[in-house]
């Protein structure tokens, strides 16, 4: 049974971040990411690290959850970005991105194994033991991949805060809860907070502005109607 | 190679006096802001007054009478690190400066641009963080600190380059904040892999413990690649221009100036530390910096703004910065000397001389009202000190003799030929080649006469004795360079 939560706590971590990813409804998304970072900060509790779980509650969960629903207008009485996403594919670079963002995972799977003394086989083996780490790898490795081919601007956001989530998970996993792992990860969150509420506002006003909710204007016949 | 860095073996804490100059130092820059946000500036002499370079300076001399010092911080049950030796006393007064000439002329400039109140008021707390993220990272000396002071920098510099509020500038910024974002999290990952490794952060035990092997290498390279990004090496390039293409002159001062070569100063501290015997990953690096000066300056020849052509040149002045990863990995001592001194006189002249020509830029841009190189058709007679000024931060940039470029860059090229690393020397003359090219370009279009228009717009004359002072510093830096370069003697000090 004891063994049994950790790996429970593990897939609903990861099944949380896939949803933040793929659900076209942004809204929902943006949920779920809140329920994520109450999972986060569930795991800093059980590592021994109740102070940065309560931290991980009100910067990870409640600001910057705020932020993201700020940025789809919930609050405002201007129409915000359209509630859905369409899923609008670049043209250009994908494969380069792609390639940077495998390299990535396949760099740090090979350091962390390297790192335990086992293979990335044996890795995931002993996700039985230590269920976080290979967590943390897959939510980094997905929000990796969703960071380098999505091009909303708030599922964008949405990615880079899991693959931070992951990097802190990876942390924890490798160093375990210490000062100076918990000092890393609570700079690490106020600093995702302070980059996703800029990131808000900027949607905010970008598609006031220009009615445009990516980077890539091409790639946008419809101007994101 | 720790004592270049002023690191010790067993660091003790700071004397009373020094330990106040530095929290003066490093917490008077935002509290200034935030009286500055509520009662903003009218006249630049009141910004000119903070008297914190004179702080600096005296922490200088100390520091050059005495030797540097390595001391622990205690916060909590974190054992924090700073040192303070010549190399971050000097980067600090550079610093110190370089912010006191962007806010005096940022007072001039908003005027002068008319820009609403409330936009150009958030100019002031940013500029303050920025100041305090700079020293912290000349400071610092653990991976934490580092990575607080880099993640201060990189928010307070992208929303400074969205203040302008244009929908271009929005855009670039967005850009720019997902790159930093992004490039902070290699960082972090870099970090965790090394202290899963090593169980230390502090740079002068990693340097003393850690050992070459695979985990070392990926750490490095996930630590590199972000800051890459973050200094825009090439081919990482591709944010800088569009963010500088609409910021406000003094903000895009400051970054081509100090910011992007915050990442360049804890890159080569990181490699010299944690990786002094990796030959082959410094000439990678060599050959990236090589690409950019070439590819920086065709891409500023090319460029149809002048904001562009500066921008594009910082992409390429940077090259040269990372010529200092060969010829100081693996290298002989002596070379390693040369090295040394050119790379930080070369980081210091740059610094000056980008802020004057991104100040002079702004100067013409305004005066004109376009920022097509094409407009400045006959600025040569009736914009002379802008153009005057625009000149001899240029010679700095070229390397011609007296300036500060001239001065590094002969040490760096007596480094490679003492080194035998021809493709460098080969590097350097055709960087100066290219931007000698691109110079005289923007020089073309002024002394174009026949032009339609002549309705100039009159500048306070202090938005253009600022630029001047500075491009005239990068200048005298090259004669009287052998006041700080004596005291970057490796080992601290002591010649």
């Amino acid at each position: 049974m004891s063994a049994f939560v950790p790996l429970v706590h593990a897939g609903l971590l990861v099944g949380l971040a896939l949803v933040c990813l793929v659900d076209r409804r942004l809204a929902r998304a943006c949920l779920a990411f809140i329920g994520f970072a109450l999972m986060m900060a569930l795991a800093w509790w059980h590592l021994g690290a109740p102070w940065l779980g309560l931290a991980e509650a009100l910067f990870g969960a409640l600001f910057t959850g705020l932020a993201l629903l700020h940025a789809l207008g919930t609050w405002s009485r201007e129409p915000g970005p359209p509630s859905h996403d369409h899923f609008l594919r670049r043209r250009r670079q994908v494969p380069i991105r792609l390639l940077v963002a495998v390299a990535w995972a396949i760099l740090v799977a090979m350091g962390v194994g390297l790192l335990l003394g086992t293979g990335v086989v044996e890795l995931l083996a002993e996700g039985r033991r230590r269920p976080l780490l290979p967590a943390g790898l897959a939510i980094m490795t997905l929000g990796a991949w969703a960071f380098a081919t999505h091009t909303h601007l708030l599922r964008r956001l949405l990615a880079f805060n899991l693959l931070g989530s992951g990097i802190f998970l990876l942390l924890a996993g490798l160093a375990g809860a210490r000062a100076e792992v918990q000092a890393l990860i609570l700079v690490g969150l106020v600093v995702a907070w302070l980059g996703t509420l800029l990131g808000a506002v900027l949607i905010r006003r970008l598609h006031a502005l220009e009615s445009r909710v990516t980077l890539v204007a091409e790639d946008e016949p419809g101007g994101g109607e | 190679m720790s004592a270049w860095f002023g690191l010790a073996a067993s660091p003790e804490a700071f004397p009373p006096a020094m330990m106040a100059a530095l929290s003066l130092a490093l917490l008077a820059p935002p509290l200034l802001g935030v009286v500055a946000m509520r009662f903003p500036p009218r006249h630049p002499a009141p910004v000119v007054a903070v008297a914190l370079p004179a702080i600096t300076l005296w922490l200088l001399t100390a520091v050059a009478a005495h030797g540097g010092h390595h001391a622990p911080v205690s916060l909590g049950a974190l054992d924090l690190q700073l040192r303070l030796d010549a190399l971050s006393a000097l980067l600090l007064l550079l610093t110190q400066l370089l912010m006191l000439a962007s806010a005096a002329y940022a007072v001039g400039h908003r005027q002068a641009a008319r820009i609403p109140r409330r936009a150009a008021a958030w100019l002031w707390p940013l500029l303050g963080g920025l100041t305090t993220s700079l020293a912290l990272i000349w400071l610092a000396a653990d991976l934490l600190t580092l990575y607080a002071a880099l993640e201060l920098m990189g928010l307070c510099a992208v929303a400074m380059m969205l203040l302008p509020g244009q929908a271009d500038a929005l855009a670039a910024g967005m850009r720019y904040l997902l790159f930093a974002l992004v490039g902070s999290l290699a960082w972090l990952l870099g970090v965790a892999l090394l202290l899963g490794a090593w169980g230390r952060l502090d740079l002068a035990g990693l340097s003393a413990t850690v050992e070459p092997g695979p985990v070392t290498w990926i750490a490095v390279a996930l630590l590199s690649a972000g800051l890459l990004l973050k200094a825009a090496i090439f081919p990482l390039h591709a944010w800088l221009a569009p963010v500088h293409g609409s910021a406000w002159p003094p903000v895009s001062a400051i970054h081509g100036a100090l910011v992007v070569k915050a990442s360049f100063f804890i890159l080569l501290q990181l490699w010299l530390l944690l990786i002094p015997g990796q030959v082959a990953g410094a000439w990678v690096l060599g050959g990236l910096g090589s690409a950019a000066v070439l590819w920086g300056g065709l891409l500023a020849w090319r460029a149809r703004g002048l904001k562009q052509v500066v921008a594009f040149s910082t992409v390429g002045q940077l090259g040269y910065l990372l010529l200092a990863f060969p010829l100081l990995i693996g290298t002989s001592e002596a070379v390693a000397a040369l090295a040394w001194q050119g790379t930080w006189l070369q980081l210091a002249g740059h610094a000056l001389a980008k802020a004057a020509m991104f100040m002079a830029a702004g100067n013409l841009l305004l005066a004109t009202g376009h920022g097509g190189l094409a407009e400045l058709a006959g600025t040569s007679r009736r914009l002379p000190l802008a153009l005057m000024t625009f000149g001899i931060a240029a010679v700095t940039l070229m390397g011609l003799p007296p300036s500060a470029g001239f001065t590094a860059k002969w040490l760096l090229l007596q480094a490679a030929l003492l080194a035998g690393q021809w493709p460098w020397v080969l590097v350097l003359a055709l960087g100066s080649l290219l931007t000698a090219a691109y110079v005289f370009r923007v020089f073309r279009y002024t002394f174009v006469e026949e032009a339609p228009r002549h309705d100039f717009r009159q500048l306070p004359v202090g938005m253009d004795l600022i630029a001047l002072l500075l491009a005239l510093t990068a200048l005298g830096l090259g004669l009287a360079a052998d006041w700080p370069l004596a005291m970057l003697r490796p080992g601290g000090g002591e010649p």
